[in-house]
């Protein structure tokens, strides 16, 4: 059984690489892509965390709610960063169309 | 007559507002519908009326209490005004010698002056709105006097305040008299603060005694838990005693003019005559005595404060004697004699003789009502003009007001006899005779009062032979009397008519008093006037003050038995050693007689050929001393400049100063941080997204950071 670190090491790998390509590219459509990146990420967290719980692997009788609640929330992420993806792009594409550029350093209007 | 037939004093109280509330709500309507001249004369009527009452039951339960010889004093209640359970105030009433004598007075004098202003205001336009005034002034001056309590008698002395500052400026057109009224309701309330501060001090004292603890009756107001409070309490501590004397007497000297704050007394005779005779000659400023014998507990108990009660005045009656030498408008002279005569009643009250204070009260309000309403009928047949220097031998055209004006002058000049013969025989007797002021200052201010009495006989002996003796100047007048300033100011009115502003809303002070309108009484007073005597009802209140003011004095004292009367169980503290009437080894009668004489001698050698050359038109002329005491020694200029522009200075000082510079410095330095610190703290402000993220990023990672260093170490988060 693949032991419960490298599914941890691996979403923690993930989200750096999300949070780093958030922080560092500028194309928005790229940086979307790393934000979904670290919701992957956060996911498989979820679902390692889910799966290894401690009465998980006792082999009991399941406890519903508790056992499955990791994975509900993944499910919920999911729904939620399908919204925020389908507002997101709206929201890129006003841009272009108001700017005809889509860098993101451009982007400065809250600037104090 | 019984306890509960005292019960209608109710009605006494009540009458007067009464009174007021049907003046001031259905007088004008009565007035249009019955016509002018009978409408005023039916007002006029119900004016006098409630006071006339009130005189009538204040005059039988006087009766009663003579008869019954009660000396336990009856106190009836109507409600609680102020119920707490530190303390309760009730709205009651006190019947006892001194409340009923000062009653007598007040509605008595008061009544009289109504019937005499029947005639006096009679085209005047706001009748009635002269009459809601006078009968709310009797309303207030009877709670004063009635009052059981320190509360309901500081309603009835603000009350008098009030309709005092509403009567003086009651030809509000003039600017002149409005800011006589404000003068004199200003400096009252000076007064005020030293009558609360001293009822505040009261309580505050009682209530911390230990000897009040336990104490049912929580009426800490009331004179009758009030008193034996005083006396047990106040026993061993003399500086609170003697402050709570200080204190009281700041505001009798506010209400009673006496002398740091006696001079908006002469500018109130801006208000109409019988104002003048009612308020600030016979009632209204004798509260101040009243209070001083109401609260004789303290100043029993208390010789310092006695002594300061008689120097302040003797000296006020001194100062005042001496202004009232340089002034030649009729009723100025009277006004300063008036500071002058409360002076003597205080010299009394001081003195310990508190009885002789309520005496000369009485016997004043007599014989100064008088002078002041025969003042009234000289000035109403002289067409309004009010100097001295024209008027000159009116004994030919108005017999009745010469004889009883001659008989007020011979009263308040001390003449044997008279009315202010005894009253002032009793003070002085009084201020020579004990030894309860400290330092031998009553003493003192009663010598000073002798040599004030010889000044008061010179000096009403220079206005009634300047006004009813020699020549008849007024015909000395150029045919149409004009001053350079009329002329001046009828310039300036008459530039005004043109300007697009009839009713003065952006004029100066100045510019309104150029403008103000003639009243239509106000002719000139020309060489072809011939003076008459007032009309009946203005005549009437004259001989009855007259007659007052001849017997009063030996009645009250040798019939009534006044000192008895008023204190009929002695004093509470210096029963021990007697009030003396009489001193020892002086021969105070022909002391008196002499001085009386003394300046009416004088008088006459002054002014025995009219008018001198020296008090005429011409100013340059007259003594310095003269025009120095005219102009009050300067000392009202002074306070004014001091009190209204050092004021002003201190107010723009404050505000230029200490409100532009550091109140508003510190708001707006405030600000003006705020707006650095934020421009600062925007720089951090990129408009970056992916900057702020990297920082939440970092945030985090700190986070973090700890969260595992403090899980690997072992410890608590």
């Amino acid at each position: 059984m693949v032991p419960m670190f490298a599914y941890v090491a691996l979403a923690a790998f993930m989200f750096s690489v999300g949070a780093c390509g958030v922080v560092f590219r500028k194309n928005p459509i790229v940086v979307f892509m790393c934000i979904e990146l670290m919701l992957n990420s956060v996911n498989l967290a979820f679902l390692t965390f889910s799966r290894y719980a401690p009465w998980a692997l006792a082999g009991g009788e399941a406890r519903l709610p508790a056992h499955m609640g990791g994975q509900m929330m993944v499910i919920f992420v999911m729904a939620v960063a399908a919204a925020e993806v389908a507002v997101g792009l709206g929201i890129i594409m006003a841009i272009f169309r108001l700017r005809h550029e889509i860098d993101i350093d451009e982007m400065n209007l809250l600037s104090g | 007559m019984g306890e509960d037939s005292f019960n209608i004093i109710w009605y006494a109280l009540f009458a007067p507002l009464a009174g007021f509330l049907m003046q001031a709500l259905l007088g004008k309507a009565i007035v249009a519908r019955l016509g002018e001249k009978r409408g005023k004369s039916v007002m006029g009527w119900l004016a006098v009326l409630p006071v006339a009452v009130s005189f009538a039951i204040g005059a039988m339960i006087t009766y009663a209490l003579a008869q019954g010889g009660t000396t336990a004093d009856v106190v009836l209640t109507l409600f609680n005004w102020i119920d707490l359970q530190s303390i309760r105030i009730p709205f009651e009433v006190r019947i006892d010698t001194l409340s009923m004598t000062m009653m007598l007075i007040v509605t008595g004098v008061g009544a009289l002056i109504h019937l005499y202003a029947t005639g006096y205001m009679a085209e005047d336009r706001d009748y009635t709105r002269f009459f809601t005034y006078m009968n709310l002034f009797i309303f207030c001056m009877l709670t004063l006097v009635l009052a059981n309590n320190l509360a309901m008698l500081f309603i009835g002395w603000e009350g008098v305040g009030l309709c005092s500052y509403l009567l003086i400026g009651f030809w509000y057109k003039d600017i002149a008299n409005a800011k006589a009224a404000n003068k004199a309701f200003i400096v009252n309330r000076i007064g005020d603060v030293g009558l609360t501060l001293a009822m505040f001090l009261l309580i505050t004292t009682i209530v911390s005694s230990s000897s009040w603890i336990g104490s049912k009756d929580n009426r800490l107001l009331s004179y009758d838990v009030l008193f034996p409070a005083i006396l047990t309490v106040m026993r061993d501590q003399p500086v609170i005693v003697t402050l709570v004397g200080l204190l009281l007497f700041i505001g009798a000297c506010g209400k009673s003019a006496q002398f740091p704050l006696y001079f908006w007394l002469p500018d109130a005779m801006a208000g109409p005559t019988p104002v003048s005779a009612l308020i600030h000659a016979a009632t209204m400023v004798t509260a101040g005595v009243f209070l001083v014998n109401r609260l004789h507990v303290v100043y029993e108990m208390s010789p310092v404060a006695s002594a300061v009660v008689a120097c302040v005045g003797a000296f006020t009656a001194l100062f005042a004697a001496l202004i009232a030498f340089g002034q030649t408008d009729i009723k100025k002279v009277l006004a300063y004699s008036t500071v002058s005569q409360l002076g003597f009643m205080f010299i009394g009250c001081g003195a310990g003789a508190y009885w002789s204070g309520i005496f000369h009260v009485t016997t004043h309000a007599f014989f100064k009502a008088l002078l002041f309403l025969g003042a009234g009928a000289v000035i109403h047949c002289m067409m309004h003009n009010q100097d001295l220097r024209n008027y000159g031998n009116l004994r030919k055209y108005m017999p009745i007001t010469f004889v009883t004006m001659m008989i007020a002058y011979l009263a308040i000049a001390g003449v044997p006899g008279f009315a202010g013969f005894f009253s002032k025989e009793a003070i002085l007797g009084g201020a020579l005779g004990n030894e309860h002021a400290a330092a031998h200052l009553g003493q003192a201010s009663g010598w000073l009062g002798l040599f004030v009495a010889m000044l008061t006989a010179f000096y009403m002996t220079r206005m009634t032979a300047l006004t009813f003796f020699g020549k008849e100047r007024w015909k000395d007048l150029p045919v149409v009397e004009h001053h350079g300033h009329h002329d001046h100011e009828h310039e300036r009115h008459e530039t005004h008519e043109a300007h697009e502003d009839p009713h003065g809303f952006f004029m100066t002070d100045e510019e309104m008093a150029a403008k103000r309108e003639p009243e239509p009484q106000h002719h000139e007073l020309g060489p072809d006037h011939v003076p008459h005597e007032a009309p009946p009802s203005m005549v009437f209140p004259l001989i009855v003050l007259g007659v007052l003011s001849l017997a009063g004095g030996y009645v009250l004292e040798h019939v009534w038995h006044l000192k008895e009367w008023l204190y009929p169980q002695g004093l509470d503290v210096l029963r021990g050693h007697a009030v003396a009437g009489h001193p020892e080894g002086i021969p105070l009668m022909a002391l008196s007689i002499g001085a009386a004489t003394l300046g009416i001698i004088a008088g006459l050698i002054v002014y025995r050929k009219g008018l001198p050359e020296k008090e005429g038109w011409d100013l340059n002329k007259w003594s310095p001393f003269r025009r120095w005491a005219g102009n009050q020694f300067g000392y009202d200029q002074a306070v004014v400049s001091m009190g209204v522009d050092g004021g002003g200075q201190v107010g723009n000082a404050l505000w230029k100063g200490f409100d532009a510079g550091v109140i508003d410095g510190i708001v707006n330095g405030l600000g003006w941080l705020a707006m650095r610190l934020s421009k600062v703290y925007s720089l951090i402000q990129t408009g970056l997204v992916r900057g702020y993220a990297l920082l939440m990023l970092m945030g985090v990672v700190a986070i973090l950071c700890y969260i595992v260093y403090a899980v690997s170490t072992g410890g608590a988060l």
